[in-house]
């Protein structure tokens, strides 16, 4: 391997934590599903690194699937989100806060 | 122990007379007053005959556990319907019958909501009974839960002086008590290693270590002893008194608490008589205190209601210190002194709700001069809180004479502190009566109706036990005597 | 027990006597509230049976050598054994007697005094009720039974004390008797479950015996004789629970007569007089007992010399007399004691029924309202109060002089100058207030004129009715004198009765004679004369008269007691404690879960992003837990 198992994982983990501060920081329900998104990319970086360490080809056929469910699942929260956005003029997640006690 | 089978189940009749009631109380249609009434009357009426043919046939000479029901139940859990008589609960199921009969007639006059109450009460009765005949630990428990939710509606509804907050406070505390009995129940089941809840197989000695004897007997001890009113665990009693309608204040301070005292008798004295030994001298100096306690926060109270109340709390300690004696003597007084207090609080309560039906007051300021206007209730009253002070000829007298002999032979200081309670209860009755009864008539009540034989009728019986007993407390004591020499010779 | 009954005349004859009363408050309390002559006639019909009963119980056994006892098993609790039984020996037949017929005159007499009263068949109720519970404990053959019978004697006494409920003062006084002597029971309880557990018998003829000595260490008897005396010091108001007994004479005037004179009040000295062996055998109680009775005896005489009430001064004087009867039997004079005891019952309850017969008719017990308005012109009760004046101070040939004596000889016996003196000193005392009492009704001034008798004829039916007790209560106290020999022969049959001091020191006996004289002579010069000043020696030194009046400020100190220590202190104390410490701790813990849920709730902010950063939160500790663990 040309770039050890663990800088892959590492970079994975960056990413993974850049999508999480993305995600849970920001005041912008779009920068939410951002955030999944980088998230999930992270996770692909680590499937990655994991089948060329293994030499097998399950890891990235993961990938691929992932890509796709990622895609998917943007479409369906960026409906949410407009549908949200429809009712109450606001992207601000702080607002959606009718669970509160 | 030996058990005498029954060959006609007596004690499920009494349940099932107690059922029956309830259902058809259940039944009747709500604005039928007159006919729910009566219902309750039929019904508690015949529930006080059957206890009263329970204890005349009570066999003295063999003793050991009577009119035995075996039935069992949930096999892998080992719990049976276990209903059995004892020397120990033969006189207070008389006292439940006795009770419930008296209280059915104090609340003749109830207008509001009669069914609701009526089905309440019945409920709380049946639970009462079937705790006080169950050798079943389980069975115990839901007995003891069962009699206790119908409170809470009981004095929420119908009852009086900051009734929610007393309704709330009683049923939290009382169930906080089960909440301490309950683990410790299933600690005793899985610690016998005999996979039943049976009183009678659980009680044979070795069943549990020594350890496990004193650690279960504290927590039985302090949950039953909330009910018991046992010092410092007492206060909900008060409060929980002072809110209550009539009845429910006779059958709260002259069954329940009872419960609580015979709860720690089958339970923590039956199974952990080690710990019983071990833990005496704790229970023999919390229950000193409540009686001299009782007496001293009595002396200050403006409200009759209040007053009684913690009179009670007084001689609930007189019960705990027979049972915390571990003699002979000590158990035959407290299952006396369970008896015969009851019968004279309920009298208490029974007179003092008549005064306040009429006066609409219960303050000791306001009213005055009593025996003047309402001439019959003062002197059932008054009768009342001669017993209260251990004046012979009644019952409470010969239950004091005895605890005070049993402790005074075991914790002499005690014993002492004890009797001289005993002027200080006087002192405490005597005000109240002075205050309330003598004196020139309050100008305000002077036209009042004083109580008519019928509805005097319920304190009557009330005064009638107490001199019976006063009279010839051999009845009592030779059945209680069946059940306490055994318990005692039984003792490592 | 019916056939037993029918064979044995001596049980018929006591369950009668006692059971006749006891159905007579029965039935009254019942049925025949509403009927007052018909209640009437019930009790007084049942006392005067009873006497009969008694009486022939008494003739049939003047010359018992042996006491004669029937006890039952009452029932058993475990170690305790309680038995119920009669013990009928000369001291019991005498007390029984005494009590039945004082029952008797004074339940006659009150049909006079208590007539027209709305509470007549309640009154008729009490009394019959008190009559069995006296002649009861007159005949018990257990400490306990005693002590049964002790606590309902002292009942009878609250409900006829506050019997006026109205009054205020009444009802009070009521309660102060009970209280106190409640007081002294306490004792008296703890005394007697001493004695059961060391001896474990409570049969008086057991305790009296010499084995019971044998089997109680000294100690232990000398602890349970004080604690049992401390009953005794309630029950027969002796120093320092004395101030009860002039508090009621808030009750009726008969009442005062047959209770707080005769009867019982003089239940503490038979209670000693039936334990006199037991007691016997600790010096230092018996020290103490003396001490006590001596202390009371002069106290009261103090307190009687300054009272304007005619019945307070009889109080008072009762007391005192109750002390010297305490002070002869703790010296050791048995047969002194309870010769005392028997003629005092006699002239006391004759001095109160004569003044009855004034405060019926004026209404008023101030001795010189009684004087100014005419008392002397009423015959009967004047010649039976100088009767029984004369008896009370000890004068020849009054009963009294012939107990007095016994007494003093008993005191000379014990060649102490210190108890001789006090005798003498109560003699001295007892003479001058009998007579200042006398001299004041008897030698009135500013006299006004109104008639004593009336002429309507049934007040002259009521007033025979009560002439007639006092007539035969001072024919018995002139006779009963010259009965002392015949007595003690009946009473000293046992061997444990030693010491009862037959032959009186000259000394002694001509000492308290000539103090007896010269204490009527200074009552005579200050009260009597033509021209005296009408005011006692001790009247003049205003700190004595305060100190005397005010019962050497005894009420006082209890007052400050109770409200202070009791109400103030403990009571508050509890009471605070039960609001704050303990309602308040639960409060304070119900409002604790309140708070902190409340406080908790702000963790439900509904903001998505926290519930997200304790989601990632949680996981990865889990994950690293998982992968470090």
């Amino acid at each position: 391997m040309i770039v050890p198992y663990g800088h892959v994982l590492i970079l994975a983990v960056m990413s993974f934590a850049v999508g999480l501060v993305c995600m849970v920081a920001r005041r912008n329900l779009i920068m939410l599903l951002v955030g999944v998104e980088i998230m999930m990319n992270g996770a692909a970086i680590a499937f990655v690194g994991a089948a060329l360490r293994w030499q097998l080809l399950t890891g990235q056929v993961f990938v691929l699937f992932l890509i796709g469910v990622a895609g998917a699942e943007v479409s369906v929260g960026l409906v949410l989100i407009v549908a949200a956005y429809r009712k109450t003029e606001s992207l601000d997640p702080d607002t959606y806060n009718l669970l509160k006690w | 122990m030996n058990l005498t089978f029954a060959h006609f189940p007596f004690l499920s009749a009494i349940l099932l007379s107690c059922v029956t009631g309830l259902v058809l109380i259940l039944l009747a249609p709500g604005d039928r007053k007159g006919l729910i009434k009566g219902i309750g009357l039929v019904f508690s009426g015949i529930t006080l005959l059957l206890t009263v043919i329970l204890f005349c046939s009570f066999d003295r000479t063999r003793g050991g556990l009577q009119f035995v029901e075996k039935i069992p139940w949930v096999k892998p859990f080992g719990i049976s319907y276990f209903n059995a008589v004892d020397g120990f609960s033969l006189p207070l199921l008389l006292l439940t019958g006795i009770i419930f009969f008296t209280g059915v007639l104090t609340m003749w006059e109830l207008e509001e909501r009669v069914k609701e109450f009526l089905a309440f009460f019945f409920l709380l009765v049946t639970g009462v009974f079937g705790f006080f005949m169950s050798m079943d630990l389980f069975f115990i428990f839901v007995w003891y839960d069962v009699s206790l939710f119908p409170m809470y509606p009981l004095i929420a509804i119908w009852g009086g002086t900051r009734k929610e907050y007393g309704a709330m406070k009683l049923f939290l505390y009382l169930l906080a008590g089960s909440a301490l009995i309950l683990p410790t129940i299933i600690f005793l089941f899985v610690r016998s290693g005999l996979n039943t809840f049976d009183v009678v197989s659980l009680m044979q000695p070795g069943t549990f270590t020594s350890l496990d004897q004193r650690f279960a007997f504290i927590l039985l001890y302090l949950g039953f002893g909330i009910l018991a009113a046992v010092w410092p665990l007492h206060s909900w009693s008060p409060t929980g008194h002072v809110a209550a309608p009539t009845s429910v204040s006779m059958i709260h301070a002259g069954v329940l608490m009872k419960l609580g005292a015979f709860g720690i008798l089958r339970l923590a004295i039956f199974l952990c008589p080690e710990g019983w030994q071990y833990w005496s001298q704790v229970m023999a100096v919390l229950a000193a205190i409540g009686i001299v306690y009782g007496v001293l926060v009595g002396l200050r109270q403006t409200d009759l209601k209040y007053v009684v109340a913690y009179s009670s709390v007084s001689h609930m300690g007189i019960v705990g210190l027979g049972l915390a004696t571990v003699t002979v003597d000590g158990l035959n007084g407290a299952v006396f002194q369970m008896f015969a207090h009851g019968i004279m609080t309920a009298l208490l309560f029974s007179s003092l709700g008549y005064i306040y039906d009429r006066t609409h007051t219960r303050m000791i300021p306001e009213l005055g001069g009593m025996s003047r206007t309402m001439p019959v209730i003062s002197i059932y009253f008054i009768v009342g809180s001669l017993a209260a002070m251990g004046v012979p000829g009644f019952g409470n007298f010969w239950a004091e004479i005895i605890v005070f002999i049993a402790s005074f032979r075991t914790y002499p200081i005690l014993g002492a502190i004890a009797v001289a309670a005993l002027v200080l209860s006087a002192l405490f009755m005597l005000r109240v009566v002075q205050k309330t009864f003598y004196g020139p008539p309050n100008a305000h009540f002077a036209d009042l109706p004083d109580v008519r034989f019928g509805l005097g009728l319920p304190r009557l019986i009330l005064v009638a036990m107490m001199i019976l007993f006063g009279l010839f407390p051999w009845l009592m004591l030779d059945v209680i005597q069946t059940a306490s020499i055994p318990l005692i010779g039984g003792l490592p | 027990m019916i056939p037993a009954l029918i064979r044995d005349l001596n049980l018929a004859l006591i369950v009668t006597a006692l059971s006749l009363p006891l159905l007579s408050f029965g039935v009254i309390s019942v049925f025949t509230r509403p009927h007052p002559r018909v209640s009437a006639a019930i009790s007084v019909g049942a006392v005067t049976s009873a006497l009969t009963a008694v009486l022939w119980l008494f003739a049939m056994n003047r010359h018992m050598h042996q006491p004669i006892a029937y006890a039952g098993r009452w029932f058993i609790s475990g170690k305790v054994v309680i038995c119920f039984g009669f013990l009928l020996d000369p001291t019991s037949l005498l007390m029984l007697t005494l009590v039945a017929l004082i029952s008797c005159l004074v339940q006659i007499y009150s049909l006079g005094y208590m007539a027209g009263d709305p509470g007549f068949s309640r009154y008729y109720a009490f009394q019959s009720l008190f009559a069995w519970a006296m002649m009861s404990l007159s005949v018990s053959s257990s400490l306990l039974q005693l002590y049964v019978f002790w606590e309902l004697v002292g009942l009878s006494s609250y409900l006829l004390i506050g019997f006026w409920y109205e009054k205020f003062s009444a009802s009070q006084a009521g309660k102060k008797a009970f209280l106190m002597t409640r007081l002294g029971d306490t004792a008296f309880l703890i005394g007697l479950f001493m004695v059961l557990i060391n001896l474990g018998d409570l049969n008086i003829l057991a305790l009296d015996s010499a084995g019971a000595a044998a089997r109680m260490s000294p100690f232990m008897i000398t602890a349970s004789a004080l604690l049992i005396f401390g009953g005794i010091v309630g029950k027969s108001a002796q120093f320092p629970l004395l101030t009860w007994l002039p508090d009621a004479m808030e009750g009726p005037t008969p009442v005062s007569a047959l209770l707080h004179s005769a009867t019982m009040v003089a239940a503490g000295v038979y209670l000693f007089l039936r334990l006199f062996p037991f007691f016997s055998h600790s010096e230092s109680a018996m020290t103490v007992f003396l001490s006590i009775s001596t202390v009371s005896m002069l106290m009261a005489s103090t307190m009687a010399m300054v009272q304007r009430d005619i019945k307070k001064v009889l109080a008072y004087s009762t007391i005192s007399q109750l002390g010297f009867m305490i002070m002869a039997l703790s010296a050791g004079g048995y047969f002194a004691g309870a010769f005392h005891l028997t003629t005092h019952a006699a002239f006391k309850s004759l001095l109160f029924l004569c003044a009855g017969v004034w405060i019926h008719h004026y209404g008023t017990n101030d001795l010189f309202d009684i004087g100014r308005r005419g008392g002397r012109r009423a015959r009967v009760p004047m010649v039976c109060l100088i009767v029984g004046a004369g008896a009370l101070s000890g004068v020849p040939p009054f009963s009294g002089f012939f107990s007095k004596e016994a007494i003093m000889a008993t005191l000379a016996a014990l060649h102490n100058p210190v108890w001789v003196a006090a005798g003498l000193a109560g003699a001295f005392l007892t003479a001058y207030y009998t007579f200042r009492m006398v001299f004041i009704i008897l030698f009135p001034r500013d006299t006004e004129g109104e008639p004593h008798a009336d002429a309507a004829g049934h007040k002259r039916t009521l007033d025979r009715l009560m002439h007639g007790p006092l007539i035969v209560l001072s024919v018995i106290t002139l006779a009963l004198g010259f009965f002392k020999e015949p007595l003690k022969i009946f009473l000293l049959t046992r061997q444990e009765f030693t010491g009862s001091g037959a032959v009186g020191h000259s000394g002694v006996f001509y000492g308290s004679m000539a103090l007896v004289f010269v204490g009527v002579a200074v009552a005579w010069f200050e009260f009597g004369r033509k021209r005296s000043p009408r005011v006692g020696f001790v009247e003049r030194v205003p700190f004595l008269k305060a100190l005397f009046s005010n019962r050497w400020y005894l009420d006082y100190v209890y007052h400050k007691m109770v409200k202070t220590v009791l109400d103030g202190t403990f009571s508050r104390l509890s009471a605070e404690n039960e609001r704050l410490a303990i309602n308040g701790g639960l409060d304070l813990f119900a409002r604790f879960t309140v708070a902190s849920g409340r406080v908790l709730s702000f963790l439900q902010s509904g903001i998505l992003r926290y519930n997200l950063m304790v989601l990632f939160a949680v996981v990865t500790v889990l994950i690293l837990f998982f992968w470090i663990g």
